[in-house]
């Protein structure tokens, strides 16, 4: 009994957590801000590179490989102390909150452009023949004809994606920028008290689940428009 | 007004066309029979540039559109191509297929746009189908749309691959007539088709393919009655009986 009397006080305190929300909401704007940012900077990488992925440019496509492996294959952590403390050497000084949207834009680039890809080699070559036998440019066709298509494919992979963004932008303490996993620390060493952790984790479902519902939702509907 | 010269496409180690010679004049309906593999569509893909050949050349009206320098996307706006999955775009509705390129590639006006198209439509008997979707249409009337969407370019020279090869039996006939009428009209057209029917009352000359080359060529109602060739003879009479 007296353990679970001690979890409450420590991680359930409602006293605490009533006086401390103002700031985790803060921090709570703050990661999402940083994260639809970062997300829509990756998107406009992604499908920018994904189309390279896809072209024929031999030359470009390697690069694009390259820079997609080197993005999923090295922890975030590492790519946001690199972007933040490694390329001031090289003249770049970047404030903490760009070097941060840098970092998360340029990760996020990476699954993107494999999520388009994807989405991308899943469309019909016949719509492509279609389109070029027309006499539309290859770069027309993308836009015209294989993207409107791709995107109703990839808004669920899409949204997992963002989500898991908005959980990795927690990694932005490490350069000192106030987002709310940071923020519910703070509080915890000023309070001595881990219950904003608690809270901090409920705030961070509160934005995920809606997202995470969506997912289902659209991938439902999907499901009935392909099935005619 | 299509030259073709010692055209060779090689797939890899698969030499698919082994050297094609052909003239198609102004006007003429060419068939193009013979079995699967024969390289009858490599043939036809060939002229609007989606197969790109490996050695020979292909003149449209004299000039060389294997030439490193031709803009294919010029060639391509005036040949049109139906093909036998009739790949319409089914994220736009009917007109929306039939303008795209008028809007995109010739920057037409859109009013403009939609009197081409909606003409072309009514020309192909789908007036009531405008504003529906792909997937709302049967397999006859997407491919009249097909037509329709190449047409709309205004091309030269129209190519059907195979196009009524996927449809239902009942529904074939509508759209060879839309291709017989566009015959009438004058229209260049080069057809890959196994309606033998089709072939011998709207083809004015007729290849037959076997192997990546051409063994038999000749104007429609010789080859049809006296075919000289003894795979072409096989061929016409597994089909035709």
């Amino acid at each position: 009994m007296e353990g679970i009397q001690n979890l409450l006080e420590k991680y359930f305190s409602v006293g605490i957590i009533w006086e401390i929300l103002p700031y985790l909401l803060k921090g709570a704007l703050f990661t999402i801000i940083f994260s639809v940012s970062s997300e829509i900077i990756g998107i406009i990488i992604g499908l920018v590179t994904s189309m390279i992925r896809t072209s024929k440019i031999k030359v470009l496509n390697q690069l694009a490989m390259i820079y997609v492996d080197l993005f999923r294959g090295t922890p975030l952590l590492m790519q946001i102390i690199f972007v933040y403390y490694a390329l001031p050497y090289l003249g770049i000084n970047l404030p903490a909150p760009i070097a941060g949207i840098v970092a998360l834009s340029v990760n996020s680039g990476a699954y993107v452009t494999e999520i388009f890809r994807a989405g991308i080699d899943s469309i019909d070559k016949g719509q492509i023949e279609a389109s070029r036998s027309l006499g539309m440019s290859y770069i027309k066709t993308m836009r015209y004809i294989i993207i409107p298509q791709t995107f109703k494919r990839v808004l669920p992979p899409l949204t997992n994606e963002f989500v898991a963004l908005i959980k990795d932008s927690s990694l932005l303490s490490v350069i000192a920028i106030s987002e709310l996993l940071r923020t519910a620390r703070e509080m915890m060493t000023w309070k001595l008290n881990p219950s904003s952790l608690t809270a901090a984790a409920i705030l961070y479902l509160l934005i995920t689940l809606p997202l995470t519902r969506l997912v289902s939702h659209m991938e439902n509907k999907l499901k009935k428009s392909d099935a005619h | 007004m299509i030259k073709i010269v010692d055209l060779h496409k090689k797939f890899g180690d698969l030499h698919v066309l082994k050297g094609i010679n052909l003239n198609v004049n102004k006007g003429e309906v060419m068939v193009i029979l013979g079995p699967s593999g024969s390289g009858k569509s490599t043939l036809l893909r060939s002229i609007n540039l989606l197969e790109v050949p490996t050695s020979g050349h292909i003149y449209f009206d004299d000039v060389d559109i294997t030439a490193k320098k031709i803009d294919r996307n010029r060639v391509r706006q005036r040949v049109g191509m139906v093909f036998q999955a009739f790949n319409l775009f089914p994220h736009m509705t009917v007109l929306g297929n039939v303008t795209l390129a008028l809007l995109k590639v010739l920057k037409m006006k859109k009013d403009e746009a939609v009197k081409i198209g909606t003409d072309l439509l009514i020309r192909v008997g789908l007036r009531d189908k405008i504003n529906s979707y792909p997937n709302q249409l049967s397999g006859g009337q997407k491919q009249r749309v097909a037509i329709a969407r190449a047409l709309a370019m205004n091309p030269e020279v129209m190519l059907f691959d195979e196009v009524t090869s996927a449809l239902d039996p009942e529904l074939v006939k509508e759209v060879l007539d839309v291709m017989k009428d566009l015959a009438k009209s004058g229209m260049t057209m080069l057809v890959v088709t196994h309606e033998m029917g089709f072939a011998k009352e709207v083809g004015s000359h007729v290849i037959f393919m076997d192997e990546g080359l051409i063994v038999e060529e000749g104007l429609a109602a010789d080859i049809f009655e006296n075919p000289r060739h003894p795979r072409t003879k096989v061929f016409l009479d597994a089909v035709l009986h």
